[in-house]
């Protein structure tokens, strides 16, 4: 029998480490000697080049451009192989404000199915997604058939935390229909006050854990400036132990839920309780400086 | 001739309100509940003296049902934009929108196809996925650029966007306007998506829109104007419609100095500001500009109907008392020399049409318009409806119709035939889709919007040919085939 | 605008204008402009995904197809089928609208799915896309098992779904998508392992010609093989007329599509509208799956039979061994009247493959070749069997050109005559040459749909109907003095 190829998307608010987090996972995973894909569904192309030692590889989309037609695409112009044999596509897509970059995600996809890029060796497939659903096109990578399990990038800061809810929301709406779950949070810290425990506290209220607290070091930073993962660059280092203590959390994760999603007053009451924000002045809402 | 225009009329044979509104009943139970709510109000039985519109109109169509309609941009270039033979027309889009609607109409124009008219061609920018993905504004420019080159008599392009152009949210108004300085001819965008709207009809109106933003009072004639100047809206030519009502219309001694848009020509169109009076056919489709070119210019329009020699009589008077003595003289003399020409029709086909059931659905201007030219035939007409109508085409209906007949609104496949059965008619007058349904119950038919690729039926050149074709559906020895005898 | 620019005169375009435009684009310099055009489409030769789709859903035992998306699309492919075919196409659609747009089409979906079920009674629902869901990413998947939950259709009701953008691909793509997923749906977990139920499934491919799909049947039935013939269109597109109309009248019974992966062989007659259709019977079934050209020609029905013979352990019996024989009579017999002469022909990929092997096989030369969407792979597989002849030399291939293109090959570099659909028709006057009116749409002739050109019977009619109308233009151009009573 087939061994069963996992397929995982990684969400999370634009700017939060999403594609950092995804590689150095990636690479901790192949370091333990996975195969594993990597699709980056971001217009932005930045899912893949630290695997690559590469500015941006060429994508799906690019291509596609190029050649005028899917059909004269081969795989072999969008596939590269990168550290540790890892496959990795970009579907691409256009600049911010023209075009649809959702359908981009759906063409490349579609494409990848039909030309056998899923090949049953895979142990992960990997879709890092633009940071909110904004359209079907990003849903993609969740529907039927693809990716079954979701983790959601996050820090202790209030936005990050707002979208890890409404990403939430997202896969409820997902889990319904199909069999999409929730596999936890990771926090990639930003070094807020008590950041581990208010974490911890969403994922209970959110139903899910957080997988694994990934501390701030700034040899991430250093390892990418080299354009390489913190495991290829300085395997030897604390942090790299982090990212291969997540990989191997996600590969032996069996806790997958569907979230239960906070609605804006809990998620306010919880901010409180950890002084994010602060209880509201009734008396100063909406009095101008000069007033 | 009988009925002339009486204000009520006249009942007909075993058609009462209460059955009609049985058979309402009847039809709707074929629903399930939620769309039975919504399909209630498009249908009822006509009672001419009752205040306010009994039909429904213009709603969405109920998914699921078979509809006969089509979207704004079948609207925008089916309709409006298609016929006017002098420019080229972009379906910008994917490939399929235009390749349907490539010839379909019937929009016949004079001038050789591809040199100075390019009605009877298909222009698409067949939209790849990377066109949606990245947008398709750079294409639209470089193909208004290859058109210009590659057609130099071409007097404007048209862009007529598909649902596509709309979702990703391309600017093809700035593509346009860029375009149109560069090329040195106008650049017409049309945001005629089919997705806007519930049906062809907001295609028409947003054609209409565009003329208005960008077409009209940009030229004048180079002739100085006169009295007699008018145009002609809402006539699109279909196998010749618009040549027949012009011919009569210039024995009138009027001067035809731009149709709209069938056999149509921009810039006529672009200076019909200057005209004195405009003559509607299909109100539905054009009624916007009318007003527009009513308000902004003070020209008065008015509504007529060239089917069938009773509507053209009355039509032709009515049109000559906007006019002085000479011209109301012209109409009496038209009457006098067709009437015995149309009475020498009628005495042939009348007899074999005599008291023959027909229900109508059809699109703009049709389904009430045509009544009087089968009437003349001596046909009854049953029951008639609209695909994508409003309020006021239903405003005009009523009175045409006898009391208790059925009128409808976007009619689904499904109660067209259960209409046509338990009415027994002997003729549906419908579209291409509809005909081989009711062919193969053993109905009549003719395809309504493109004449069943016969016509004119506008005008006195065209009644003749009406009749015949009427006799010939209804008439034909292959419906005595029908039933094998074994 | 009106306002920035001034007010012009109206000019009319003269006759001198007229006459010099008109010579123009009949020169070579205006072919190099035309050919060198990159934006712009005229006059296409292709449709896009979901008319492929519909055509295949027609083709199923009482399957209503489903459009989900605007009315008008549904409207658009119904007619263009009608149209060709002069024969009822019952379709809905869920009838989405901007809202549909802004926040998904599901409700829309479910509306439909319910009115559609109860209004047309179906035995299945095939469910096709047209631009709107696929821009905003509809999950189709979802839907459906959600209207299943909401219990708006039965659990057990079949509603396979294809997705088919009209901004990939053409016609022949959605007739593919759409043949899996009916047949990935019906017969998904019916796969008994070691049954073989003896029977030939045979994938005709986007084919409008009733006639073709009889002939297939009958073939099949000389051969004395069981057939289940796929997306079988026959009757759907040509039902009798005895006063009652049937939405379905025909189509391939779901019991038989839904034993499709115990069957004893699958075969594609089309290459390029079937291969993800072909790839899933090859995923599925150890039974043998092949493609091969359409029986268009003698030598690729001769392919055909032998391929029936070799699967199924059958000799081709004496019956069709007649026929082929009156076949090469036929042809042997009009050779003379087609021979050398060049032809310009347009269409899908798989009947273009066809139409050059029967011309080939004449002595004809299929001149130029016109296919208005297509990768490069089809032209290399086009090109092979241009290179087999030597009818087949100095021949083109015009890839992703359309016919106004094929308007500047033909006045620039002339044929004989030209055989395709209806859209070639201006060309055809222009050029002042015959057109046989053959494939799809043919909008302008009656009953040419019913004419199979498939198989050894195929040939002789394609035959007939090309060399008649070559003979008829000799007697309507010829001068008093050449005019014969034999020809």
């Amino acid at each position: 029998m087939a061994k069963k190829m996992r397929q995982l998307a990684i969400y999370g608010k634009g700017g939060i480490g999403k594609s950092t987090t995804t590689q150095n996972t990636v690479a901790g995973l192949a370091s333990l000697g996975k195969k594993v894909m990597i699709i980056g569904c971001d217009p932005k192309a930045d899912s893949t080049r630290l695997m690559l030692h590469a500015k941006a590889q060429e994508t799906v989309m690019d291509k596609v451009r190029e050649l005028g037609t899917v059909e004269d695409l081969e795989l072999e112009d969008v596939l590269r192989s990168g550290y540790g044999d890892v496959k990795c596509v970009e579907s691409g897509g256009p600049e911010p404000g023209v075009g649809c970059a959702g359908r981009g995600v759906i063409t490349a996809i579609n494409f990848l199915e039909e030309e056998g890029a899923y090949t049953p060796d895979l142990d992960f497939v990997f879709y890092d997604v633009l940071g909110d659903v904004v359209c079907g096109g990003f849903a993609m990578p969740i529907r039927e058939n693809k990716a079954q399990e979701i983790y959601i990038v996050v820090s202790g800061e209030m936005m990050a935390m707002y979208a890890a809810n409404n990403i939430c929301k997202g896969i409820v709406k997902y889990a319904s229909s199909g069999s999409v779950r929730l596999g936890g949070l990771i926090c990639n810290s930003r070094n807020t006050d008590k950041e581990a425990e208010l974490i911890e506290a969403l994922a209970a209220k959110l139903g899910t854990q957080m997988i694994h607290f990934v501390p701030r070091d700034n040899q991430v930073q250093r390892a990418e400036l080299r354009r390489m993962t913190v495991i290829e660059y300085s395997p030897d280092h604390p942090q790299a132990d982090e990212y291969r203590e997540l990989a191997r959390k996600i590969s032996e994760n069996e806790m997958l839920v569907v979230p239960t999603p906070l609605t804006m007053d809990e998620l306010e009451d919880l901010l409180l309780e950890f002084g994010i924000i602060e209880e509201d002045d009734e008396e100063i809402i909406g009095k101008a400086e000069s007033a | 001739m009988e009925n002339e225009n009486t204000a009520v009329k006249a009942p007909l044979e075993g058609i009462e309100k209460q059955a009609t509104e049985e058979l309402i009943d009847k039809t709707l139970e074929l629903y399930p509940e939620k769309a039975r709510k919504k399909r209630a109000p498009h249908m009822s039985a006509n009672d001419p003296g009752v205040e306010g519109c009994t039909v429904k109109s213009n709603r969405k169509t109920v998914p699921g049902v078979m509809s006969a309609r089509g979207c704004a941009y079948a609207g925008a270039k089916g309709v409006v934009w298609g016929p006017i033979r002098d420019m080229t027309h972009i379906s910008h889009g994917p490939v399929g929108c235009g390749y349907y609607s490539w010839g379909t109409r019937r929009n016949l124009v004079e001038g050789h196809q591809g040199v100075d008219v390019f009605s009877a061609m298909q222009f698409t920018s067949d939209f790849q996925e990377k066109d949606v993905v990245y947008g398709g504004d750079k294409k639209l420019a470089k193909i208004c650029t290859e058109v210009r080159e590659l057609f130099p008599l071409a007097k404007g392009i048209s862009v007529l966007s598909e649902c596509p152009v709309g979702l990703i949210g391309d600017d093809i108004n700035a593509v346009a306007k860029k375009s149109s300085s560069d090329l040195g001819i106008p650049v017409i965008p049309c945001n005629c998506e089919g997705f806007r709207g519930v049906s062809q009809s907001l295609g028409h109106h947003i054609s209409n829109d565009s003329i208005r933003d960008y077409v009209i009072g940009t030229y004048e004639f180079k002739d100085e104007p006169t009295d007699y100047d008018i145009a002609l809206i809402g006539d699109y030519n279909i196998g010749g419609d618009a040549w027949a009502s012009k011919k009569i219309l210039e024995e009138l001694g009027l001067n035809v100095k731009a149709i709209w848009t069938g056999d149509g020509q921009i810039e006529h169109i672009a200076a019909t500001h200057q005209v004195k009076l405009n003559l509607i056919h299909c109100y539905r489709s054009m009624n916007y500009m009318a007003k527009v070119m009513e308000e902004r210019y003070g020209i008065p329009w008015m509504e007529f109907n060239f089917f069938g020699p009773t509507k053209i009589a009355a039509s032709l008077r009515a049109i000559a008392a906007r006019f002085d003595q000479k011209i109301q003289d012209n109409a009496e003399k038209i009457i006098e020399k067709y009437t015995p020409m149309m009475q020498a029709v009628i005495d042939e086909y009348r007899p074999r049409l005599e008291g023959k059931r027909a229900l109508l659905f059809v699109g703009g201007l049709r389904p009430r318009h045509t009544i009087g030219a089968y009437e003349d035939l001596g046909l009854e007409i049953v029951g008639t409806g609209y695909e994508f109508a409003h309020n006021d085409d239903y405003d005009r209906t009523y009175e045409e119709m006898a009391k208790g007949t059925l009128i409808f609104d976007d009619a689904s496949e499904i109660e067209l035939e259960t209409w046509a059965k338990e009415y027994k008619v002997d003729l549906v007058g419908s579209g291409v889709k509809e005909k081989y349904v009711f062919q193969k119950a053993g109905i009549p038919f003719r395809q309504m919007h493109s004449w069943d690729y016969s016509g004119p039926y506008h005008g006195y050149d065209g009644f003749p040919i009406f009749a015949r074709d009427i006799d010939m559906a209804i008439n034909s020895p292959t419906w005595g085939l029908v039933k094998a005898p074994f | 605008m009106s306002e920035t620019c001034a007010v012009k005169k109206v000019t009319e375009i003269t006759p001198e204008e007229v006459a010099r435009v008109e010579e123009w684009i009949n020169t070579e310099e205006y072919r190099d402009k035309n050919m060198a055009r990159e934006a712009v489409v005229i006059n296409p030769a292709h449709a896009c995904q979901p008319l492929g789709a519909q055509l295949v859903a027609h083709g199923f035992e009482g399957t209503l197809p489903f459009v989900h998306g605007s009315q008008g699309c549904a409207s658009y492919y119904r007619s263009a089928l009608t149209r060709h075919f002069r024969e009822p196409a019952a379709a809905v659609s869920s009838a989405m609208t901007e809202d549909g747009a802004v926040f998904g089409g599901q409700n829309n979906l479910f509306e439909g799915l319910e009115n559609a079920y109860k209004l047309y009674s179906p035995k299945m629902m095939a469910v096709f896309t047209s631009c709107m869901p696929e821009i905003i990413g509809d999950d189709l998947t979802a839907f459906i098992a959600n209207a299943r939950k909401e219990g708006l259709i039965p659990e057990d009701f079949p509603v396979p779904y294809a997705n088919t953008p009209s901004f990939n691909g053409t016609h022949i793509n959605g007739y593919d998508t759409m043949l899996k997923s009916i047949l990935s749906y019906l017969a998904a977990d019916k796969k008994v392992e070691g049954k073989d139920n003896g029977k030939l499934n045979l994938i005709p491919g986007f084919d409008c010609n009733t006639g073709n799909y009889r002939e297939y049947k009958r073939l099949c039935k000389e051969m004395g093989i069981d057939v289940t013939l796929l997306a079988d269109v026959s009757e759907s597109f040509d039902s009798p007329l005895d006063g009652t109309y049937r939405p379905y009248p025909g189509g391939t019974p779901l019991e038989e599509a839904a034993d499709v992966l115990n069957a004893h062989a699958t075969l594609s007659m089309m290459l390029h509208a079937s291969k993800e259709t072909v790839k899933w019977f090859k995923n599925e079934t150890e039974a043998p799956v092949d493609v091969m050209p359409a029986p268009i020609g003698v030598a690729n029905t001769d392919n055909f039979l032998m391929k029936l013979a070799e699967l199924f352990g059958k000799e081709v019996p004496e019956s069709l061994k007649a026929e082929r024989g009156r076949a090469v009579d036929a042809m042997t017999d009009a050779h003379q009247y087609l021979h050398n002469k060049k032809f310009a022909i347009w269409g899908d990929p798989d009947y273009l493959a066809g139409m050059i092997s029967f011309l080939l096989e004449m002595g004809a030369r299929p001149y130029h070749i016109i296919c208005s969407r297509g990768s490069k792979k089809v032209t290399k597989y086009l090109q092979a069997l241009l290179d087999e002849s030597p009818y087949g030399e100095g021949c083109h291939i015009w890839m992703n050109k359309d016919l106004w293109h094929l308007r500047s090959l033909v006045m620039t570099d002339p044929v004989d005559a030209l055989i395709g659909s209806s859209h070639g028709k201006m060309v055809a006057r222009d050029a002042n040459i015959p057109h046989i009116r053959h494939g799809f749409p043919v909008l302008d002739r009656v009953n040419l749909h019913r004419v199979p050109f498939i198989g050894y019977q195929g040939a002789i009619n394609l035959l007939t109907s090309i060399a008649n109308t070559l003979l008829e233009e000799v007697d309507r151009t010829s001068e008093d003095k050449h005019f014969e009573i034999m020809r």
